[in-house]
């Protein structure tokens, strides 16, 4: 299996980014890439992550992979097809692809440090396209903000807790933060650092006698 | 009208190259991500002179695609040269659809007006941005004003509104009046009156803003709270008018006083056209 790239380069990354401009304009909005090219069936990536790379990256870029995610020859191809660099750390990258564990961090590697930006250049932080196993709207965290009339829910599914836990704490550092393009197989959402977080308790656990 | 091939070759879909494109791609979904917040952008060259919507060019043909309908308006007409030019340019070069309709586009650029007809969401308006810094009148340095903006140092604004009012006994600013995004940044609506910044707040459509020249790009995203800078006791207010538009009759839309002879003859019409004209052929 080859990773390929789009069949018209000009108009299908111009698709994707119409569905991520307006997944990031209206959080917890959620957009089915089509048309795009299938990673490799041992990739760690679906296709919608691979469309976000292959239309947001080029060689003015510095990506950074989290190593879980660097399989079958990822790094090989997304260099051979945007010409992006690797970011040799992770505070260096303009886009770093993790899953939610790499945010967590573990008792071998600390938690990863991107960079958030400025106090005058906000916009020269690092976004994050996470890599998730669920991607769906009845989940126990409430998005609200700019984008969002009244509220709106995500489950980010597995790890979802290290997540947007850490995307919540954009909030109090703004201007500040982290944006996170979210992705799971063909599916993507955006949660920018305007959102606000909080998590909802179970109404159904709660409700029951 | 109808979408066709681009009748220009040689150049890439919408003019841009596609590495210019991804730059100020980029640069929007920051934007978007920072509402009110100017991204700066590496600005290229456009075969026209900055002050014609150079940046309003650049944003609508990185979003623009082949499926979508255009409309361009200048000062809310749809029938004045800057407007059928910039038509026709992407016409040209992207060969897309193009329309006056306001309910008919997807992506419509705009100089200095928001069409009377609400948006819809998934519409994305491109404003043309003269100076987008709303401090550089008062401070001239980039860097001291894009600190200010980091401290939230916007006192001076207010002094300005209320130089205003001690002179004039009200805020005489009657355009570019200024706006707080999301209770964060202090943001020029670019120069559309104080008239339409009420749609600002809420807006359904997402509102994507170019300055060429300046090489600066921001947005506010649909349903965003925007507040006109004012005083309690000096609230904002809009602009009314005595007499209803000439050609429609309409009593709630923003009126250009037409000159008709040159014995002091003049009326008073809709600036919007496509709204106006609408409004015409229901009620003949």
């Amino acid at each position: 299996m080859r990773w390929n790239a789009f069949d018209t380069p000009v108009h299908d990354s111009q698709r994707v980014y119409r569905q991520l401009l307006s997944a990031m304009a209206e959080p917890g909005t959620f957009a089915e890439v089509d048309g795009a090219p299938v990673p490799p069936s041992d990739a760690a990536i679906g296709t919608a992550c691979w469309a976000t790379l292959l239309t947001l990256c080029d060689l003015d870029t510095r990506v950074w992979l989290a190593p879980e995610l660097d399989a079958a020859g990822l790094g090989e191809a997304l260099a051979f097809h945007t010409g992006a660099l690797r970011a040799q750390c992770p505070a260096d990258a303009d886009f770093a692809l993790v899953t939610p564990a790499t945010l967590e961090g573990s008792a071998e590697r600390e938690a990863p440090g991107f960079c958030e930006g400025s106090d005058t250049y906000p916009d020269r932080s690092t976004t994050l396209v996470v890599v998730l196993d669920r991607l769906n709207s009845d989940g126990p965290w409430a998005l609200s903000g700019p984008g969002i009339p009244g509220v709106r829910r995500l489950d980010p599914g597995e790890g979802g807790e290290a997540l947007m836990t850490r995307l919540a704490a954009n909030r109090s550092r703004f201007p500040l933060g982290l944006d996170a393009i979210l992705t799971c197989d063909g599916r993507l959402a955006a949660v920018p650092r305007s959102t606000r977080i909080t998590r909802v308790e179970e109404v159904d656990a709660c409700m029951s006698p | 009208m109808t979408a066709s091939e681009p009748t220009a070759s040689g150049y890439n879909f919408a003019y841009l190259d596609e590495q210019t494109k991804r730059m100020i791609r980029r640069g929007l979904l920051k934007a978007v991500a920072i509402p009110g917040y100017q991204v700066p952008f590496g600005g290229r060259e456009m075969p026209m002179p900055y002050g014609w919507g150079t940046g309003g060019m650049q944003l609508t043909a990185s979003v623009l695609g082949q499926d979508d309908v255009l409309k361009v308006i200048d000062q809310g007409a749809d029938d004045t040269t800057n407007a059928v030019s910039i038509r026709a340019f992407f016409e040209r070069v992207a060969g897309v659809t193009t329309t006056t309709a306001t309910g008919e586009a997807d992506v419509i650029q705009t100089r200095h007006r928001i069409p009377e007809q609400p948006l819809r969401q998934g519409q994305i308006l491109v404003f043309q941005v003269p100076i987008p810094e709303p401090l550089r009148f008062i401070e001239p340095s980039e860097e001291e004003t894009r600190l200010m903006h980091a401290l939230e140092e916007y006192g001076v604004m207010h002094v300005k509104l209320y130089e205003d009012i001690a002179r004039h006994g009200h805020i005489a600013t009657t355009y570019a009046y200024p706006v707080k995004v999301d209770g964060r940044y202090v943001t020029d609506p670019s120069p559309i009156p104080k008239f339409d910044n009420p749609k600002l707040h809420m807006s359904e459509a997402l509102m994507l803003f170019g300055a060429g020249r300046e090489k600066r790009l921001y947005a506010i995203p649909p349903y965003t709270r925007v507040e006109s800078l004012d005083f309690e006791d000096h609230p904002f207010e809009v602009q009314e008018w005595d007499a209803p538009c000439a050609l429609c009759g309409a009593r709630d839309t923003f009126l250009d006083e037409v000159i008709t002879d040159d014995r002091g003859g003049r009326m008073f019409v809709c600036s919007d056209t496509d709204y106006c004209q609408s409004r015409t052929e229901e009620v003949a």
